[in-house]
C-alpha cells in the first residue's frame, strides 16, 4: 500500500490574496481603474490630443478672447494665428478681421483666460506636471522615510533620538513656511534639471523639496514598527545564523512594514497632489507659462501682486472649476485607494 | 505639583533652544540666496559700487554673518525685531526711518487670530455634534452622511475652497465681500485689498469686520471639521466599545448620558494631543485663506515678502519667530493640559507620543 503522495500547495502570497481583496472591494477597484485611466489620458492622452489639435498648450490664440477679455466658450474653433494682424481701422471697436483662408483651430473646453491658450491641453499637460510631482515626491519620501526610520528604529540610542526630535520639531510648524522659504532659495538651483527635457522646469526641484519635507511620515511607521520587532525572537533568530544588520532589515523587517506603506503611499500621493498645487499657486513652484494645476488655479485670481479684478463680461467661472475638479477627483481617488489598500492589505486590523 | 513645574521647566528650555535654532537656520539660508539687499534703497540699475556698498552698509548686510546673528539675537532680546527693508529709508545723518517689524507683525497676528479664532469656534461647533451624534448611530443615515461628507472635505483643497467661495458668493453673486480686511475696533479705515478698492472704500467695526472674515471662516474651518469629525467619530466608536460602557448601559444609564459622562471625557484625551500637534496645520491653511481673499496677516506677509523676489529678511525672520513662539507657547500649554488631566504624565510614566496620522496640507 502506497502512501499517495501530497499534493503541491502553494499557497498564496499576501499580495496575491490583498489583490483578491482589493479587487472584490468595488469602491478601491473603481478608484485603482479611474487613476489607471488618468495617467493614460495625461501621459500618452495629451500628446495625442497636441498632435490632432495642431497645437502647443502654450500657444496664444488672441481670437480666442472677446474683446471684454472673456475667453472663448467649450467647443469653440478660433482663427489659427497667434499674432493679431496689424490694425488697418484705428477706430473699430472690434479686432482686426484675420486674413482670408486662415484656418480655424478647435478648442475643446475654451480659452484659459486673456491669453488665449488652450485649456483643454494645458489640463492634460498640467496633469503631467502635477502627477510627475506627486508620484516623485511620494517615492523620494518612502525611501528616505524607510531608510531613516528603519536605521532610528532598527539600532534606536542617539540615532534615534536626533531623527526623532528633528521629526518633532519639524511636524509642528506649518509645511507651507519651510517650503516657501526653501522653494525660493534652494529650487533655482534644481529648476533646470530636466532629464534632456522629459521634465519641465521646476517639476524636479518641487520632487526634491516636497520629498524632503515630507519623509517623516513614513519614518514614523516604519521607527515604531522596528521598535516592537527587533526584539521578536525571529529577528534573533536571523542575528543568531549569522545575518548582518542590513539583512534582517532588509529581509525580515521591511515586509512587515511593506503593507502599511503601500496604503501609506497612496494617501502621501493625494496630500502632495495639493501640495503642488498650493505652491504653484502661491508662485514659487511649477511657474507659468508651464501649465500644472497650482498654476491653473490662478486663472481667474491673479497672482498675489497682480490681482486679476472680477469683470462681469468676462466671467468664465470653469476656468478654476475645471482644475479644482481636476484636483478634487485625483485626491479623492488616491485617499480612496489608501483606505481600500489598508483594508485589503490588513484585513484584521482597521 | 513640584513635577509639573519641573516639565514645564525643561519644555520651556527645549522651546527656546528650538528658537535659537530656528532663527539660526533661516539666516543661514537667506545668506545662501543670491539676492542683493541693497535694490530696497537705491535702483541696482543705475547706482554705482560705491552707492551699492553704502546701502549694504546702512542695512547691516555687509557683516559676516555670526556677527549679524548675535546683533539680532541681543536686538531680539530687547524687544526690537528691527525695521521692514521694504519700507526703511535714512534720513541725511544715518538715522533709519521705516513700520517696525514688531509694529507691522503685531497688526498682521491680529488678522491671522481673527481668522483662526473664528475658523476654529465653527471646528467646535460643527465637528463635535457631528462625530459624536454618528458614532452614537453607527451606520444611521445621518452616520453615512456624516462620513461621506467628511471624506470629501478632506479631498477638497483649501485653496479650492477659498476660490469657489470667492468667485461666486462674492463677486458673481455679491453676497459677501470676497477681498480684504476691516478692523474689529478703532476709527473706519480704509480696507486693505486690489488696488481698485484701496481708495475708495472705508470700513470698520463689528459689522465689517464679521462680514469681511465670513467667507475666510467657513473655508478654514470646511478642512478641520472634515478631519475632527472623522476623529472624534472613530475615537468614540472606540470607546463606546469598551465594558464600563456596558456596565453603565447595564445599570440604566439613559444613552445620552452614557456618551456625555463616560465615553466623551476619555474620547477627548488624544484629541487634545492631536489639537497640538494641528497648530502648525492650522497656521499654514491660515495662510491659503489670507493669500486668497488678500487679508493682511503673517501667512500673506511672508508669502509676499519671499515670492515677490526681494527678501525681506528682516520681516521673513520675525515671522518665523512669532510663528515659533505661537506654535510653542500653544503646544506647552496643551501638554500642561494634558499634565493636569492625565497625571502619569507628569510623573514620567508615559510620554506623550503624538499618533501617526495622515499627511497634511499646509
Amino acid at each position: 500500500m502506497g502512501v499517495a503522495a501530497a499534493p503541491v500547495v502553494a499557497p498564496a502570497g499576501q499580495w496575491r490574496l490583498a489583490w483578491r481583496r482589493l479587487r472584490r472591494d468595488r469602491v478601491g477597484f473603481a478608484c485603482l481603474v479611474s487613476i489607471g485611466v488618468l495617467v493614460l489620458l495625461v501621459f500618452a492622452g495629451a500628446p495625442i490630443a497636441a498632435r490632432l489639435l495642431h497645437h502647443r498648450p502654450n500657444d496664444l490664440f488672441p481670437y480666442a478672447v472677446d474683446i471684454n477679455d472673456k475667453p472663448a466658450s467649450p467647443w469653440t474653433r478660433v482663427p489659427a494665428l497667434n499674432d493679431l494682424p496689424p490694425v488697418t481701422n484705428e477706430y473699430a471697436l472690434d479686432k482686426p478681421k484675420p486674413p482670408q483662408g486662415t484656418p480655424n483651430t478647435l478648442l475643446i473646453l475654451g480659452a484659459d483666460g486673456p491669453l488665449g491658450r488652450d485649456e483643454f491641453l494645458r489640463l492634460l499637460y498640467g496633469g503631467q506636471d502635477s502627477l510627475e510631482v506627486a508620484l516623485g515626491a511620494t517615492l523620494l519620501a518612502l525611501v528616505l522615510g524607510i531608510g531613516l526610520g528603519a536605521v532610528a528604529g532598527y539600532f534606536g540610542g542617539w540615532i534615534d533620538a536626533i531623527v526623532s526630535r528633528f521629526v518633532d520639531i519639524v511636524m509642528a510648524f506649518p509645511l507651507l513656511l519651510f517650503l516657501l522659504m526653501l522653494a525660493t532659495s534652494a529650487t533655482p538651483h534644481l529648476d533646470h534639471v530636466t532629464f534632456d527635457g522629459v521634465l519641465n522646469e521646476g517639476v524636479f526641484g518641487l520632487v526634491v523639496l516636497i520629498g524632503v519635507f515630507t519623509w517623516f511620515y513614513p519614518a514614523r511607521i516604519v521607527r515604531a514598527e522596528m521598535l516592537t520587532l527587533r526584539s521578536r525572537e525571529f529577528v534573533e533568530a536571523a542575528a543568531m545564523v549569522g545575518s548582518s544588520d542590513l539583512r534582517i532589515i532588509r529581509k525580515h523587517l521591511i515586509p512587515h512594514v511593506a503593507p502599511a506603506l503601500a496604503a501609506y503611499g497612496a494617501v502621501l500621493v493625494a496630500t502632495n497632489v495639493m501640495l503642488e498645487a498650493s505652491i504653484s499657486f502661491l508662485g514659487v513652484g511649477i511657474k507659468l507659462p508651464t501649465a500644472s494645476w497650482g498654476t491653473l488655479l490662478t486663472a481667474t485670481w491673479g497672482s498675489l501682486f497682480e490681482p486679476y479684478h472680477y469683470n462681469h463680461l468676462g466671467f468664465q467661472p470653469w476656468l478654476t472649476i475645471l482644475p479644482s475638479l481636476a484636483i478634487f477627483l485625483t485626491v479623492l481617488c488616491f485617499n480612496l485607494l489608501g483606505d481600500s489598500l489598508r483594508s485589503a492589505l490588513d484585513p484584521q486590523g482597521a | 505639583m513640584l513635577r509639573i513645574v519641573g516639565f514645564f521647566v525643561r519644555r520651556l528650555a527645549v522651546s527656546i533652544a528650538i528658537l535659537l535654532a530656528l532663527t539660526l537656520a533661516t539666516f543661514v539660508m537667506f545668506e545662501r540666496i543670491p539676492n542683493e539687499p541693497a535694490g530696497f534703497l537705491v535702483n541696482l540699475k543705475h547706482a554705482s559700487q560705491a552707492q551699492i556698498k553704502h546701502a549694504r552698509h546702512q542695512l547691516g548686510a555687509d557683516k559676516p554673518l555670526p556677527e549679524r546673528y548675535w546683533l539680532y539675537v541681543k536686538r531680539v532680546a530687547h524687544g526690537d525685531f528691527g525695521k521692514s527693508w521694504a519700507t526703511v529709508a535714512f534720513t541725511s545723518n544715518g538715522d533709519e526711518l521705516g513700520v517696525p517689524v514688531r509694529t507691522e507683525l503685531w497688526q498682521a497676528l491680529g488678522v491671522t487670530a481673527s481668522v483662526v479664532v473664528g475658523g476654529v469656534a465653527l471646528v467646535l461647533l460643527l465637528s463635535f455634534p457631528l462625530g459624536v451624534l454618528s458614532a452614537a448611530r453607527p451606520g444611521s443615515a445621518l452616520d453615512r452622511t456624516a462620513v461621506g461628507v467628511s471624506l470629501i472635505g478632506l479631498s477638497t483643497h483649501p485653496l479650492v475652497i477659498a476660490l469657489l467661495l470667492q468667485l461666486f458668493l462674492g463677486d458673481r453673486w455679491r453676497l459677501l465681500p470676497g477681498r480684504g480686511y476691516c478692523n474689529l475696533h478703532g476709527t473706519p479705515q480704509i480696507a486693505f485689498g486690489t488696488p481698485a478698492t484701496v481708495t475708495t472704500q472705508t470700513c470698520g467695526g463689528l459689522r465689517d469686520w464679521v462680514s469681511h472674515l465670513l467667507l475666510p471662516w467657513v473655508t478654514f474651518a470646511l478642512f478641520f471639521i472634515a478631519l475632527y469629525s472623522r476623529v472624534i467619530r472613530s475615537r468614540m466608536m472606540d470607546v463606546l466599545g469598551e465594558p464600563y460602557i456596558r456596565t453603565a448601559r447595564a445599570k440604566g444609564a439613559p444613552e445620552w448620558r452614557v456618551v456625555r459622562k463616560h465615553a466623551l471625557p476619555n474620547a477627548l484625551l488624544p484629541i487634545v494631543t492631536m489639537t497640538a500637534m494641528d497648530i502648525g496645520t492650522a497656521l499654514g491653511v491660515a495662510a491659503y485663506v489670507e493669500t486668497v481673499f488678500h487679508l493682511p496677516g503673517l501667512g500673506a506677509r511672508i508669502v509676499t515678502s519671499i515670492a515677490s523676489g526681494f527678501f525681506d529678511v528682516p520681516v521673513v525672520i520675525g515671522i518665523v519667530f512669532f510663528t515659533a513662539v505661537i506654535i510653542l507657547t500653544l503646544n506647552l500649554l496643551v501638554d500642561l493640559l494634558y499634565a493636569v488631566l492625565d497625571p502619569r504624565v507628569a510623573a514620567g510614566r508615559v510620554t506623550i507620543g503624538p499618533a501617526a496620522r495622515s499627511g497634511r496640507v499646509a
